[in-house]
């Protein structure tokens, strides 16, 4: 060994002892097998058996499968937060996504999808569209019992299959909903006291014009 | 005389549980008897369902066993096995006969069709006829041969022909290698088997197997019994005897000829469906009749354990034992790794030979020694010191010790 | 009788087709057939001890030990194999007329064929163990040394431990 070598080494093993029984080891194994089947019968916690159908492994927060929507409060086509700005569509590696904007009778934008389209078996689960969304509106979701045999639409999912509520985005993520949600929140009230300012300045400055009025009044009726 | 007559004036011992296991045999004897069919024919039908019967009931084993060996592993591997098809997997042997049987049969262009064919029908034959000496009660030998050893080691040889005709026909590279490992394996590993039937043969005095187990009945000091496997040199023979029929079946531990990871299947690898279904029934049947054969020399057959429990059934017994050594078996199937080539004639040749062929003079003086303390005396020595010489001495440094790793180091 | 006239055209087919057979596998297996039908022959006429043992030595072991040294020196040459048919008849004759003349002779002078049947003779296994062990003892320990020392010289023959210490005790 070479002492000026600076490779990080780990102490070294246990010398086995010098002289054992022939065969220990063969029957230690044993001992450990006939464990192993008295055991899994009365401890279950040592079967790791998962009987699907009828039972689901639990899925980690990290895993992502394919995007959903996400709407706030309970009408998914009120509270959609995607205003239809075609970032993700842009972005989106495989162009699964199609987006339509919904606009009014005079052309002028309701910020938000008229047409709303991903293509589950183009999309490659990369996640991009969620990172480049500005409105916190498209996530990944963990679902994946969706197989069909319709090979042509089966696999196009519109609008009314992707809308899914915050409440079960915090439900899938819950440490990226809460960020998310507080974010939110904050954001919210900033606006809110911004807008309260304001109104106080406005109230403020009315006042401030009444008193003014007033003063100027009194003094033009008395001469 | 109607055939009620003849039923009355049948052994009146005929329901009792004793003769169970010849009740088809002789209810067909007995209705041809009334039917005045000649003797040769009475015979001939009594033998066919005596075939019959061993047949059918080790085919049942066998779907049987093949459930059980799979929900066994899985517990031992802490998952459940089987449980899908019917309540507990009990149907998962007719899902696997039913998938066997409807798979396509693939024989390779180069491979000749003959020999293909007829390596896994040769492959069943030599285990159902070696089923058909072992005595499987009091009152139940299916076929009487005095000759019974020598019959089942002689059929038993015909499976390594098999094996290579199976390694040869297939006509590719893995079969044929499969083919030589699995050959020398089996040759090396008979020759610890016939020796250490050897010194029952000897004490015995006798190659009749249900003369052998007859020799072991009795008990020493009132409640042990007299089997052979209690003895010094029946210890030793007994224990070579499992571990040799474990590589004859080419069970795990040596299950180098079909380990999926090394040689994809051996032998069998260019087989599909049903002729997959043969081997996989020839190597279960083969456990069977030398698990059987090995609880007939050296467990006392269907000799009772204790003196009071001569009241159940012979039979009984006998399956009894028999399911304990396949327990054992699958037991050692779940615990060891594969054994290596190398390793594994190195057992044989070096460790098994000697201590089988040492079991000889051990038995002999065993037996003029008169059993008892003398014997005991005599034999434990003599088979002892040996098996330590070979083990700790001669075998220390094929053990494992502290790897060096040669660039890790420099 | 009608076992044997099914048997022997049987065991002289198979003896044949080990003989004339171009492809040494297929040969081998056909001479393994021969004997195995001869054993059954001895199975008929009553001597179960031979036939058991001639079942276990020769399908069992001779024939295996054939098959085995096919499978290592031979991975199938079909084209030599079938070159290799035998070309020349007349000293093939020449070679085998002779020794069959004697065996005939040999055979005639103690069966009186075709005379009434020879009744089975019962040797029992422990006759024929006594026999051997103590009349015909030094013609086994010969064999005994014989096979020893073929054993040694096969195992020194085939591994050569200067070409590949590949196991621990070789090197």
């Amino acid at each position: 060994m070479d002492p000026s070598s600076t490779i990080q080494r780990l102490p070294a093993p246990p010398q086995p002892r010098r002289w054992s029984l022939p065969g220990w080891g063969l029957i230690q194994g044993l001992g450990v097998t006939a464990l192993n089947i008295v055991q899994s019968y009365y401890r279950k916690e040592r079967m790791t058996t998962v009987q699907y159908p009828e039972e689901r492994a639990p899925i980690s927060p990290n895993f992502r499968n394919f995007p959903f929507l996400c709407y706030d409060g309970s009408d998914p086509v009120a509270g959609l937060r995607c205003t239809a700005c075609s970032i993700c569509e842009k972005e989106c590696p495989p162009q699964c996504i199609y987006i339509v904007l919904d606009r009014d009778e005079n052309g002028k934008s309701l910020k938000r999808p008229r047409i709303f389209d991903i293509d589950l078996s183009v999309c490659m689960n990369c996640g991009i569209c969620s990172e480049v969304c500005p409105f916190d509106s498209i996530y990944m979701d963990g679902e994946y019992e969706l197989s069909t045999d319709d090979r042509f639409g089966g696999l196009l999912f519109g609008l009314d299959r992707l809308s899914k509520s915050a409440d079960y985005h915090m439900q899938l993520r819950p440490l990226q909903a809460t960020e998310i949600a507080t974010r939110r929140k904050a954001d919210e009230d900033k606006k809110l006291a911004a807008q309260a300012a304001k109104l106080a300045k406005a109230k403020a400055d009315k006042e401030k014009k009444d008193q003014e009025m007033a003063e100027s009044q009194p003094e033009g009726e008395s001469a | 005389m109607t055939l009620l007559e003849n039923l009355q004036h049948a052994n009146p011992a005929l329901w009792s549980p004793e003769w169970l296991p010849r009740l088809p045999q002789r209810l067909v004897e007995i209705l041809l008897q009334s039917c005045g069919a000649p003797d040769w024919l009475v015979t001939l039908a009594g033998l066919f369902v005596a075939a019959g019967t061993v047949v059918g009931v080790f085919l049942s084993a066998f779907a049987l066993l093949s459930l059980i060996e799979r929900k066994t592993l899985a517990r031992a591997q802490n998952r459940i096995g089987p449980n899908r098809a019917g309540w507990f997997g009990i149907l998962q042997p007719v899902a696997d006969g039913i998938k066997m049987l409807t798979k396509e049969d693939i024989v390779p262009a180069k491979a000749e069709w003959l020999l293909h064919l007829a390596a896994p029908i040769l492959i069943v034959v030599p285990p159902i006829l070696a089923l058909g000496v072992i005595p499987y009660g009091r009152e139940w030998v299916p076929v009487r041969v005095e000759l019974g050893l020598l019959f089942f080691f002689a059929v038993g040889t015909l499976t390594e022909l098999s094996v290579f005709m199976a390694g040869w026909a297939s006509g590719s590279k893995f079969p044929m290698l499969g083919a030589m490992r699995a050959i020398s394996q089996m040759v090396s590993y008979e020759l610890p088997l016939m020796i250490s039937a050897l010194g029952v043969i000897m004490v015995t005095g006798s190659l009749s197997l249900p003369a052998i187990v007859a020799h072991q009945a009795g008990f020493h000091l009132g409640f042990i019994p007299a089997w052979n496997l209690f003895t010094p040199w029946g210890l030793s023979a007994g224990l070579i005897f499992y571990v040799a029929s474990i590589a004859e079946a080419n069970r795990c531990p040596f299950d180098l000829p079909e380990g999926e990871s090394e040689i994809v299947a051996g032998h069998m690898t260019e087989y599909s469906g049903f002729k997959y279904a043969l081997f996989f029934m020839g190597e279960y049947l083969g456990l069977f009749s030398i698990a059987g054969l090995g609880v007939t020399l050296f467990l006392g057959g269907w000799q009772a354990p204790l003196p009071g429990l001569g009241l159940v059934p012979s039979w009984i017994w006998f399956f009894a034992k028999l399911a304990v050594v396949i327990m054992s078996y699958l037991w050692i199937r779940a615990t060891f790794p594969r054994v290596r080539i190398d390793q594994l004639m190195r057992f044989a040749w070096l460790c098994l030979i000697p201590m089988a062929l040492l079991t000889i003079p051990a038995a002999a003086i065993w037996h003029y020694a008169g059993g008892g303390v003398l014997g005991w005396l005599a034999t434990v020595p003599l088979l002892l010191i040996p098996w330590v010489v070979l083990t700790v001495v001669y075998n220390r440094r094929l053990a494992p010790t502290t790897r060096s790793y040669t660039f890790a180091d420099s | 009788m009608t076992p044997l006239l099914i048997l022997t055209p049987l065991i002289l087919l198979a003896a044949l087709g080990a003989v004339w057979n171009a492809r040494p596998v297929h040969a081998a297996l056909l001479l393994a057939l021969a004997l195995a039908l001869i054993a059954v022959l001895y199975l008929i006429i009553g001597a179960d001890f031979i036939g058991l043992v001639q079942f276990m030595v020769y399908v069992g072991a001779i024939a295996v030990l054939i098959v085995f040294s096919l499978l290592i020196t031979r991975p199938g040459d079909e084209a030599e194999e079938l070159a290799r048919r035998p070309r020349s008849l007349v000293t093939g004759l020449a070679c085998v007329l002779p020794v069959l003349a004697i065996l005939v002779y040999a055979v005639s002078r103690v069966v009186k064929f075709p005379d009434a049947p020879v009744e089975n003779p019962s040797v029992s296994i422990a006759q024929v163990g006594q026999v051997l062990f103590t009349s015909y003892a030094p013609a086994v320990l010969t064999v005994g040394v014989l096979l020893t020392a073929v054993m040694i010289g096969a195992a020194l023959f085939a591994r050569d431990p200067g070409k590949n210490p590949q196991f621990p005790s070789d090197s």
